[in-house]
């Protein structure tokens, strides 16, 4: 019933859009009854999903956790606090456990470009000498040095985010399901594309961002199945500057639009906010990153572009953790951050994302939960 | 310009009292007295490292004495810059000019000069007035490129004029020029001095100071020796003012020539890097033991592409380069070297030496695979000491010792360095490049020496330079080189220096001495 | 002790000057320069830093040698970056998928370092040599494909494998580690310093006792005046430059036969970089670049401190760029000083000059 009522609203936006982009809208006409009454201009889209049971997932708010007597530390990756980014989510994520668990006090310190393994042993050292347990890792470049400093402090936690190290019981790994959130990203991205042509910029080719990457292409061809993805990566594996290089990410996201995308998915970090200056240039879409970016204050200069954001929730791992470190209850956290756990989603502020594709991505969303549709971590290509 | 001032008769145009320099290097000025009329040609004399220039510096405000007044027209002025010095009406011609080739005659002169007449037609009729004065016939807007060096000088000359010099520093004028432009230069200069212009001319060819002089000041160690009138005084007297001594003469008397070829070019030709010009053509020239070959040309007609083709610093387009026996023509510079020629370089701040390397350094350079200096792929650091310590000795080098720096010697000291490492290791030929330029006398006479005492050890020399006494004085034979071709040959027993200087500029042979080599 | 003036007084005036510049840099910004320069100071002691600093001194010693070599010549090896970059791959892969007796193991690795190093730097010799093509535009561009290949060899369907988020090639088996000398809670210097020391020995008899070394510096000082000595230029700049790119492939040796034993994404850029301005720094004198190198590392490595006290920590970087720049001034004003000075003492001695 409900959604019946929303598709007729939605039919009366479609019309106006598609009124207003004529000249595009070749494909738009009833080919496929079931969704004529999408957005999309473009693309010849596929049978939506089933729709979802309804959402699932809610964090428990409102819980007392004392963490007074903890002292959190923790080691960002390069571009730190204000990469408008994950180290930002990491940032979030500490800021509110800070306040709601009374945590005494916490230190943060930030990798450089391309710097030595010593160097970051030397920062976890550094924090773990001064007494600060629980120690976060933010990114899976603190792996190798972890593997070395954590047996060295047995007593204190360790947490990582993006990464695992063998071996080390006092090492708690923050992983995520990137590419189901990607794929919803994908599915944004195709029904928004009026060019049937979509692009995907990635800061450094490592298979981190391979895992963006992949889940876009899956999620991209399983809404519109001829749809064409544009990629391009900032920098070779190796080469971290592709994740704080804004001129590049400006220099490649142009190259994708002049091949035709109009809507834009970064995996770039820093270099990002070049992606968002670009599509405002282009005036074309982009869909953001790791926080919802839609809301921040780096990149506000170009937010009218951005019509979703994956949210890679670090803040909330960083959150969990912190909180399971509290309750010492470690084995409460999820092994991976998924959709399911809501470490990874979708955001909606900016209210470019209707109800009807809301909707859709809920019902995608359901079937990855529900192992339906397995989204897989490596690109085609 | 202002030519309607010229200094009153009674107040000299520049008066310089105890200049005294202590400047960075191993000659400078020491209580120099030098006053120039108004209006006359004064020539400043000394060996090459006597402080001429930097006296001369102190004139034209690029160094400041430590002691001493100058004034100029009776007034004391202090130069912090040449600025300062041009606008006392103080101009200098550089020995080395400097002008871009690719501006206009006009553009030239007015560059760094705008401010005066600005750069268009106002410019324009101030300078084609001022050409008439420096004999400079050619349109203000000819390229400079396409002007000879003798119109280059004017240019240079004119660019002084420009910015309303009264006081002409000449600095070498005559070093770049053929005879015929020396006369050229000094009948300009006489029109000048007519017009009430001042010059002060730096020369160590006494001949020409003797010609174009009213009176000539001779500088040695830094001070001034005295001063002269050149029209009562020989040019012999005026040397051995400068040198404090006896003074030698290039000439070599008997003759040692044997028939033995040592260096046997045949058909040699060299093609320019830039396209197909040839830039040497069919040269066939033999040295023989004991002979000295001597290459006359002006400069930049293939003597130094000759030179160093023969020394495989350049490959041959074509023909054959022999020593002795031995095909040189696929060879190296250092197979060349190694198989016994000698080699003073034309220019030896860029080729000779290791200017920041001390002495010992420069010893090796050149012998690095030979004794004593190196054993196989070592140095030999001792042996290349005690070596140069040798040379020092019998080159009556002056140094305080090995360890310095060449850089620190002066310009005929680090050439009997170059000479004496050149002739060390017996070589069978010596190709000497300019081997007296800019030394001093002294150094000069000692340099000639040697190459006579090695020619009679039985040395083949072959000689290049563009001071046509030396030629005329030390070669068995005189090849005329013009266009990159041996064009004449001339027997230095007899021909002077102004037949050589027809033949050098293509003029044709106006002597016996000179027989044009037809069709080669 | 005139030497000693020229050699010293440059470098020390720098380093002052730029502490100074750092300093006022700090006050502006609103932190405490005594502060923040005492907080670096005493990280020496703090943790693994010291040993850290004299392993990271070895990794840029090798790094700064291998320009040095280039510079003497004036050969600008940019690409040193680029070579240790390619031959760390291809050596951690090399080691990794053989099996030699220990010893010879770590030195095949060495070896095939060495040898990578060379050929990657033979391509802009060659082409400097038979095209005239500039080194600095040739070696930069190998940086680039440098990069590129390095991505490719690990990719996990070549030679690399996956670990979780991050990328590696196969570990060197323990026979082919170089043992370093453990030092407790200090750390564990690495046992390929000494490779360094040795370099930088072997750099210096080479500078100074050989015929290619005089002919090296010959060329570097006046191409003109080598030429008409009978170096062959060509030749020159051909084993120059092979011998850059040698010492630059062993460059990431001590870390990876001493702690990683293997290359990842981790691996750190920008060494060669700092090589060039190390060697600057050390005016290419073995002994100079052994200081600059350990002057790089202690401000890399105590660098970590300020963020201690708050301080930016890219103070450091401003302050690494201050001292090559004005190191390579003052150099030049001394230069220029001792020389004038060299050239009134023969003056003075030879009586030409009034006292």
């Amino acid at each position: 019933m409900r959604r019946r009522m929303r598709g007729i609203a939605v039919a009366a936006i479609a019309l106006t859009s598609v009124l207003s982009m004529a000249a595009c809208a070749k494909d738009s006409g009833g080919t496929n009854s079931g969704s004529t009454d999408n957005a999309s201009g473009g693309c010849k889209l596929a049978d939506k999903p089933p729709a979802a049971a309804g959402t699932s997932s809610s964090t428990s708010a409102g819980e007392k956790v004392d963490g007074s007597a903890l002292k959190v530390g923790l080691a960002y990756d390069i571009g730190g606090r204000g990469d408008a980014s994950f180290n930002d989510s990491a940032a979030a994520g500490l800021d509110k456990a800070k306040a709601d668990f009374g945590v005494s006090e916490v230190k943060e310190l930030t990798a450089a470009p391309n710097e030595a393994e010593d160097a970051k042993q030397t920062r976890l050292r550094q924090l773990a000498s001064e007494g600060f347990s629980p120690i976060i890792g933010v990114g899976f470049a603190y792996a190798e040095s972890l593997k070395v400093v954590a047996p060295e402090f047995p007593n204190v936690k360790f947490a990582i985010v993006d990464g695992a190290v063998e071996g080390a019981a006092n090492v708690t790994p923050l992983v995520f399901a990137e590419e189901q959130g990607s794929f919803l990203a994908g599915v944004i991205a195709a029904y928004q594309s009026k060019t049937c042509n979509v692009g995907f910029i990635g800061g450094v080719k490592i298979p981190l961002i391979q895992k963006f990457d992949a889940g876009f292409e899956q999620g991209a061809k399983a809404a519109a199945p001829d749809i064409k993805i544009e990629k391009a990566y900032l920098t070779p594996a190796g080469d971290f500057t592709g994740f704080q290089d804004p001129a590049k990410g400006q220099e490649a996201a142009k190259g994708r639009i002049e091949a035709g995308s109009d809507v834009l998915y970064h995996a770039a970090g820093a270099s990002g906010k070049g992606v968002f200056s670009a599509a405002k240039a282009a005036n074309v879409k982009a869909i953001g990153v790791d926080s919802d970016q839609y809301n921040q204050s780096t990149v506000a200069e170009s937010k009218d572009v951005i019509i979703s954001s994956m949210l890679k929730r670090v803040d909330v791992a960083v959150y969990d953790y912190v909180k399971a470190v509290a309750k010492n209850d470690l084995a409460s956290l999820p092994k991976v951050f998924d959709l399911k756990v809501d470490g990874v989603g979708y955001s909606t502020s900016g209210g470019k994302i209707d109800d009807n594709l809301k909707a859709v991505l809920e019902g995608y969303k359901a079937q990855i939960i529900e192992g339906r549709i397995k989204v897989s971590d490596k690109p085609t290509s | 310009m202002s030519t309607s001032t010229p200094a009153t008769a009674g107040t000299p145009a520049v008066v310089l009292s105890g200049i005294t320099k202590r400047f960075p290097g191993v000659v400078a000025n020491s209580d120099v007295h030098l006053t120039v009329r108004a209006g006359e040609v004064h020539a400043l004399c000394g060996e090459n490292g006597a402080g001429k220039s930097t006296l001369m510096k102190i004139l034209y405000g690029m160094q400041q004495p430590d002691e001493g007044t100058i004034e100029v027209a009776g007034r004391q002025v202090r130069f912090r810059s040449p600025a300062d010095a041009i606008k006392a009406g103080i101009g200098m011609v550089h020995q080395h000019f400097m002008l871009a080739d690719n501006l206009t005659v006009q553009e030239n002169v007015v560059l760094g000069a705008e401010a005066l007449h600005g750069i268009g037609g106002k410019a324009r009729r101030v300078i084609q007035d001022l050409a008439k004065a420096t004999g400079l016939t050619v349109d203000p807007g000819v390229l400079v490129e396409r002007l000879g060096v003798a119109d280059r000088q004017r240019v240079e000359i004119l660019k002084v004029l420009y910015r309303g010099a009264e006081v002409i520093i000449l600095d070498e004028p005559t070093a770049v020029l053929v005879p015929q432009e020396v006369d050229e230069l000094f009948t300009t200069l006489r029109g000048m001095q007519e017009r009430g212009f001042t010059f002060l001319f730096i020369s160590h060819k006494l001949d020409e100071v003797r010609a174009i002089a009213d009176s000539v000041t001779v500088i040695r160690r830094g001070t001034t020796v005295g001063t002269a009138d050149p029209k009562a005084v020989s040019s012999r007297q005026l040397a051995e003012m400068m040198v404090g001594s006896e003074l030698p003469s290039p000439e070599t008397r008997e003759s040692t020539v044997t028939d033995r070829v040592v260096l046997n070019v045949q058909n040699l030709g060299l093609v320019a890097e830039e396209g197909t010009r040839p830039v040497l053509d069919c040269i066939d020239l033999v040295v023989r033991s004991g002979e000295v070959v001597g290459i006359a040309g002006v400069e930049g007609n293939g003597q130094t592409e000759l030179v160093e083709t023969i020394m495989g610093m350049r490959r041959a387009s074509h023909g054959r380069v022999l020593l002795g026996d031995r095909d040189l023509t696929r060879l190296g510079t250092l197979a060349r070297r190694e198989a016994g020629i000698g080699y003073v370089p034309e220019d030896r701040h860029r080729q000779g030496l290791l200017l920041t390397q001390p002495l010992w350094a420069n010893r090796i350079l050149g012998y690095q695979t030979r004794e004593p200096v190196s054993k196989g792929q070592w140095l030999d650091l001792a042996g290349a000491k005690k070596d140069t310590r040798r040379i020092v000795e019998e080159f009556d080098v002056r140094t305080p010792g090995i360890d310095v720096p060449a850089a620190a010697l002066s310009g005929g000291n680090q050439q009997k360095l170059v000479v004496g490492r050149e002739l060390s290791g017996d070589p069978v030929l010596l190709i000497a490049s300019h081997p007296t330029r800019g030394v001093d006398v002294g150094a000069q006479a000692l340099i000639w020496d040697e190459i006579k005492r090695a020619r009679a050890r039985g040395l083949a020399v072959l000689l290049i330079s563009a001071d046509l006494d030396e030629l005329i004085g030390l070669s068995d034979t005189i090849k005329v080189m013009l266009r990159g071709r041996l064009v004449a040959d001339a027997d230095p027993s007899s021909v002077t220096p102004e037949d050589l200087g027809s033949a050098m500029t293509g003029a044709g042979a106006t002597s016996a001495a000179v027989a044009e080599l037809e069709g080669e | 002790m005139g030497i000693l003036r020229g050699k010293l007084l440059p470098p020390a005036l720098a380093i002052l000057f730029s502490a100074l510049l750092c300093g006022i840099a700090l006050v502006v910004s609103g932190a405490n320069p005594a502060e923040a320069f005492g907080a670096m100071v005493s990280q020496v002691g703090e943790g693994t830093t010291a040993v850290d600093i004299v392993n990271s001194t070895g990794t840029y010693y090798i790094a700064a040698l291998a320009v040095a070599i280039g510079f003497q010549m004036n050969l600008f090896n940019i690409g040193v970056e680029g070579q240790y970059r390619v031959a760390a791959v291809v050596a951690a892969v090399v080691g990794g998928s053989i099996a030699l007796p220990p010893g010879l193991h770590a030195l095949a690795v060495i070896v095939v370092a060495a040898l990578v190093g060379a050929l990657w730097a033979a391509v802009p010799a060659v082409l400097k040599v038979t095209r005239g093509v500039n080194e600095v535009i040739s070696t930069i561009m190998m940086n680039g494909l440098a990069l590129g290949l390095a991505a490719y060899l690990i990719r996990d369907d070549v030679f690399g494998e996956l670990r979780g988020n991050n990328i590696r090639t196969p570990e060197i088996p323990e026979s082919g580690w170089v043992p370093g000398i453990p030092l407790g809670s200090s750390g564990t210097v690495f046992g390929l310093v000494f490779l360094a020391a040795l370099l930088g020995i072997g750099y210096w008899v080479m500078m100074n006792r050989t015929r290619f070394g005089f002919e090296l510096k010959a060329s570097g000082e006046s191409s003109t005046a080598a030429a008409a000595g009978g170096v062959s230029a060509k030749k020159m700049v051909l084993i120059a430059m092979l011998l850059s790119g040698g010492i630059a492939g062993l460059v990431s040796m001590p870390e990876i036969l001493g702690r990683d034993h293997t290359y990842n994404l981790n691996f750190p850029a920008g060494i060669g970089f700092s090589g060039i301005a190390i060697a600057l720094l050390g005016r290419n004198h073995p002994g100079g670049i052994a200081f600059g190198a350990l002057l790089w590392a202690f401000l890399d490595k105590s660098g970590l401190a300020l963020d201690n006290v708050g301080v930016p920590r890219e103070i450091v970087t401003i302050m690494q760029g201050a001292i090559v720049l004005s190191v390579v001034v003052a150099y030049e004003v001394v230069r220029r000083f001792e020389l004038a000075a060299e050239q009134r003492r023969v003056g003075k001695q030879l009586g030409t000059v009034a006292a």
